[in-house]
C-alpha cells in the first residue's frame, strides 16, 4: 500500500445500516418474486374465461369474514411490532419484551386463521387449475410471512438480549420494516386471489 | 494456488483458516470469489460440451446425429441452462465478491457468511440440476419426479444467486470508504450494482412462476401438458433481452483496462454510469415470457413490438455511448495503448455487446414492422427461430466470455499473485473470438434465411427434431458452421483452463507487482495478492483513480519550478 494514502483501522469504514439496506433489497426481490406469480395467475386467469357457463372457482365459496379476520390480525400485529420497536430504541426492555411477544402471537394466529379459512373453503391441491394457482400464491404469501415472523423473532431476542439501543435498534428496525412488507405481500395477495379471483 | 497467509492480528478480525476446511467455512470474499470463478469455468465447459452436441444435432433436420430423440431435448434445455445459471451470472459475481471490497475500500463483503452460502447453496443445487437431468428428469424429462426435482434445483440455484447479488449490492451501498461517493466509484464497482441490482428485481420473478409450475406439475397438471409446458415459461432468462444483465459487468471490466491503457480519466464520468446503466436497465426481460407463451398475448399485443425495439434500442444506446467514451480517452492520450490480452479482449466483448444489441434490435424491428412478411401467413417471427441461439452465442460466448478472458488476465495479479502467460492469452482471444463469431453467424443466418425454428417452438414429442418445417434451403451447413464455432470454443476455454493451470497452479507465471499495469483504481494500491482475511488497515479513499491522482499530482509537482 501507498505510504502516502491516508489509512483506516479494519472495520471503522463500515456504516451501521447494511441491514436495512439488504433487506430492502430482499423485499425488492419478494416483490418481483410475487408480481411474477400474481401475474402468472392472471395470466391464467385471463387465458380460461370468462365465458358463458365458466366457473374459475370450481364452485369454492371464499369464507370473507375469516379473510377480513385474519387481515385485521396481521395490521394489529404490525402496530405491535412499531410498538416494539419504539419501546427497544427508548431502552424500555419491560414494552419491547411485550410488544415483541404481543405481536409473535398475533402473527401466529393470522397464519392459524388463514389455514382455517382454506380448510373451510375447501381448497384441494390438484383439484383444479383455481386450486392450484391459488395454493402456489398462496403458500408463497404465507413463506413470506413466516419469515418475516422468524426474521422479527430473531431481531427481537437479538435487540433485547444485549444490543438494546440505536445500533440493535436498526436490526431490529430491518426486521419490522421487512414485517411490514411482508403484511403488504399479503394484502395484494388476497386481494388478487380471493376477492377480485 | 498462491496465497499470502499473513493473517490478520487486529481485534475483532476473524482469521482464515488455511486448511482445506477452511475453503468451507470462509467468510473471507477473495476466497468465495475464487470458489465461484473456478466451478463456474468448469460448469462452462460441461454447458458448452452439451451445446456442441446439440448443435451437432441440427446439424440434420431429419436424423439425430449425437444425443439421441430421447435425450436431445434435455440437452438443449441443460446447455442452456449451464452457460447462463452454472457460467455467466455466477463467475461475475464471483469476480464482484472479490474485487469489489478492495475496490471501495471495505473490509470484507457486507455479508461474507451470506456470499459463502450463496456459494455452497448454487453449488449443491448445480448438482441436484445434474442429477436430476441424469435421472431422465429436466424440461421433457420422463421421470416426473426429476421433472420436480429440476425445478426444485432451479430455485435453490436462483435463490444462491440472488443471496450474492444482494451481499454484494449492499457492500457498495453502505460499506465505500468514507469520501468515496457513488458518483467517483471504479466502473467495475459501479457495473456490479447495476447489475447485481437488476438480477435482484428479474431473477426473483423466475422464483414466483417456479412456485406455480412445481405445484402444477407435482399435483394434477391441470394446466400444463404433461411437462411441455414447463420450458417455454423458463426460457425467458436465457434469451436476450434479459442477457444483457448478466454481461453488464463486462462492460465494467472494458472501461476499468481501457482507460488504465489511455492513462486516462473517462471524459464525463456521469456519462459512462449513466451509458453502464442504461444497457441494465433495458436488459430487464422477465415480462417477455408472456410473449413466449401466448398467456395474455391479447394483452400485451400490439405494444409488445415496440417495447422489444425499445429495449433493445436502449442496451444498444447505452453501448454505443460508453465504447464512445472510452475511445475518446484513448484519443485524448494521442498515442495508442500498449497491447495487451486484456486490451484486445474488452475491444472484442463490447463490440459483440454492440454486435449483440444491434441485432436484437434489427429482429425485433423485423419481427414490428412484419418485414419480408414475418409474423403472418405462418411464416415465424425471427424470435421463434434460431436467430435467438445466435444472440445467445455473441452475448454468453462473445462479449461473456471474451469479458472473462480480459478480467482475469487484468486482475490475475491481484486474485492469485501470477500474471498469465500473455502469449497464450493473445491466441487464447483469437481463439474464442473465432470461435464466438461462427457459433453466432451460423444460427443466425440459418434463421433469417432458412426459418428453422428455435427448439422450444418445435414439438419435442416429434420423433424428427422438428415437425412441419423442412430443410430446403441449407440450414443443415449453416448448423454445421455453428457446431464448429462452439467446437473452435470449447478448446478456447481449454486453452484458458491451461493458462491458468500453468501460471497460477504451477507458478510458471511471472510473480505480480502491486500494480503492474500502472492501472487507476484502488485495488492496485494493495499487495499481490492482497493477504488472507480481513486486512488490518483499509485505505481512506477520496476518488475511485487515487493512483492516478497520485501520479498528475507528481507530474504538477515536477513541472513547478523551484
Amino acid at each position: 500500500m501507498s505510504d502516502t494514502t491516508p489509512t483506516l483501522a479494519s472495520g471503522q469504514a463500515q456504516r451501521p445500516r447494511a441491514q436495512l439496506v439488504a433487506t430492502g433489497f430482499a423485499c425488492a426481490a419478494t416483490s418481483m418474486m410475487m408480481a411474477g406469480a400474481l401475474g402468472f395467475y392472471m395470466a391464467r386467469r385471463h387465458a380460461s374465461g370468462p365465458h358463458p357457463g365458466h366457473d374459475w372457482l370450481d364452485g369454492l365459496a371464499v369464507p370473507n369474514p375469516q379473510f377480513d379476520y385474519a387481515l385485521l390480525t396481521l395490521v394489529a400485529s404490525m402496530v405491535t411490532a412499531h410498538w416494539a420497536l419504539w419501546a427497544s430504541r427508548r431502552r424500555d426492555t419491560a414494552h419491547a419484551w411485550t410488544a415483541i411477544a404481543t405481536t409473535l402471537i398475533l402473527g401466529l394466529g393470522f397464519i392459524n386463521m388463514v389455514m382455517y379459512s382454506l380448510n373451510r373453503m375447501g381448497l384441494e391441491i390438484g383439484a383444479g387449475e383455481y386450486q392450484n394457482l391459488a395454493f402456489a400464491t398462496t403458500g408463497l404469501a404465507l413463506a413470506v410471512v413466516v419469515i418475516g415472523l422468524l426474521y422479527l423473532g430473531l431481531m427481537g431476542l437479538r435487540s433485547l438480549g444485549g444490543s438494546v439501543g440505536q445500533q440493535g435498534s436498526t436490526a431490529f428496525g430491518a426486521a419490522v420494516f421487512f414485517w411490514d412488507f411482508a403484511a403488504l405481500v399479503w394484502a395484494v395477495t388476497w386481494y388478487t386471489v380471493y376477492v377480485v379471483k | 494456488m498462491s496465497e499470502n497467509t499473513t493473517a490478520s492480528t487486529s481485534p475483532g478480525v476473524p482469521v482464515e483458516d488455511p486448511t482445506p476446511f477452511g475453503w468451507l467455512t470462509t467468510a473471507d470474499h477473495k476466497r468465495t470469489g475464487r470458489l465461484f470463478i473456478i466451478c463456474s469455468l468448469l460448469f462452462l465447459v460441461l454447458g458448452a460440451v452439451f451445446d456442441l452436441l446439440v448443435r451437432l444435432d441440427l446439424t440434420s433436420a431429419t436424423d439425430f446425429v449425437s444425443l439421441g430423440a430421447d435425450s436431445f431435448a434435455q440437452g438443449f434445455a441443460f446447455s442452456r441452462e449451464a452457460l447462463t445459471l452454472l457460467f455467466l451470472i455466477p463467475v461475475f459475481l464471483g469476480l464482484s465478491m472479490y474485487m469489489v471490497p478492495l475496490q471501495i475500500g471495505a473490509s470484507n463483503l457486507a455479508f461474507p457468511r451470506a456470499a459463502t452460502a450463496s456459494f455452497w447453496t448454487w453449488q449443491i443445487s448445480a448438482i441436484v440440476l445434474i442429477g436430476a437431468y441424469l435421472g431422465n428428469g429436466g424440461p421433457y424429462g420422463g421421470w416426473a419426479n426429476g421433472v420436480d426435482l429440476h425445478l426444485l434445483a432451479l430455485s435453490g440455484l436462483v435463490v444462491a444467486l440472488l443471496l450474492g447479488a444482494i451481499s454484494v449490492a449492499t457492500t457498495i451501498m453502505t460499506m465505500r470508504s468514507p469520501g468515496l461517493y457513488m458518483d467517483e466509484t471504479p466502473p467495475f464497482t459501479w457495473s456490479s450494482l447495476v447489475s447485481a441490482s437488476m438480477l435482484i428485481v428479474s431473477l426473483p420473478v423466475l422464483l414466483g412462476q417456479i412456485a406455480i409450475l412445481y405445484i402444477d406439475h407435482r399435483y394434477g397438471r391441470v394446466f400444463l401438458l404433461g411437462n411441455y409446458g414447463i420450458w417455454e415459461r423458463i426460457d425467458w432468462i436465457h434469451r436476450t433481452p434479459q442477457l444483457f444483465i448478466y454481461v453488464v459487468p463486462v462492460l465494467g471490466v472494458a472501461a476499468e483496462v481501457v482507460l488504465a491503457a489511455a492513462r486516462r480519466r473517462v471524459f464525463e464520468p456521469l456519462a459512462m454510469y449513466f451509458t453502464i446503466g442504461l444497457v441494465g436497465l433495458f436488459g430487464f426481460g422477465a415480462w417477455t415470457n408472456f410473449a413466449i407463451t401466448g398467456e395474455g398475448a391479447d394483452i400485451i399485443d400490439g405494444f409488445e413490438g415496440v417495447v422489444l425495439v425499445a429495449l433493445y434500442g436502449g442496451a444498444l444506446l447505452g453501448t454505443v455511448g460508453l465504447l464512445g467514451l472510452l475511445g475518446l480517452a484513448v484519443i485524448q492520450n494521442r498515442k495508442l495503448p500498449k497491447l495487451s490480452t486484456s486490451l484486445v479482449a474488452v475491444f472484442g466483448a463490447g463490440t459483440l455487446v454492440l454486435v449483440g444489441a444491434f441485432v436484437g434490435l434489427l429482429g425485433a424491428a423485423g419481427d414490428w414492422l412484419e418485414i419480408a412478411g414475418r409474423g403472418n401467413d405462418g411464416n415465424p417471427q425471427l424470435r421463434m427461430t434460431t436467430w435467438v441461439t445466435g444472440q445467445q452465442s455473441v452475448l454468453i460466448y462473445g462479449a461473456g466470455l471474451l469479458g472473462l478472458l480480459a478480467a482475469l488476465h487484468w486482475w490475475a495479479p491481484k486474485i492469485w499473485g501470477r500474471q498469465l502467460n500473455e502469449l497464450l492469452g493473445l491466441l487464447n482471444f483469437l481463439v474464442i473470438g473465432a470461435g464466438a463469431l461462427l457459433a453466432f453467424i451460423g444460427p443466425t443466418l440459418s434463421g433469417l434465411l432458412t426459418e428453422q425454428p428455435d427448439f422450444v417452438y418445435a414439438d419435442p414429442s416429434a420423433t424428427a427434431i422438428y415437425s412441419g418445417w423442412v430443410d430446403d434451403s441449407g440450414a443443415a451447413g449453416l448448423s454445421s458452421i455453428g457446431a464448429a464455432g462452439v467446437a473452435i470454443l470449447i478448446a478456447g476455454v481449454a486453452l484458458l483452463l491451461l493458462n491458468l493451470f500453468v501460471s497460477v497452479g504451477l507458478k510458471k507465471g511471472a510473480q505480480a507487482t502491486d500494480d503492474p499495469w500502472g492501472a487507476q483504481s484502488p485495488e492496485w494500491m494493495l499487495p499481490s495478492p492482497p493477504p488472507m482475511g480481513e486486512p488490518e488497515e483499509l485505505p481512506m479513499l477520496t476518488s475511485g483513480t487515487p493512483l492516478l491522482d497520485s501520479a498528475e499530482a507528481e507530474a504538477e509537482a515536477e513541472e513547478v519550478p523551484v
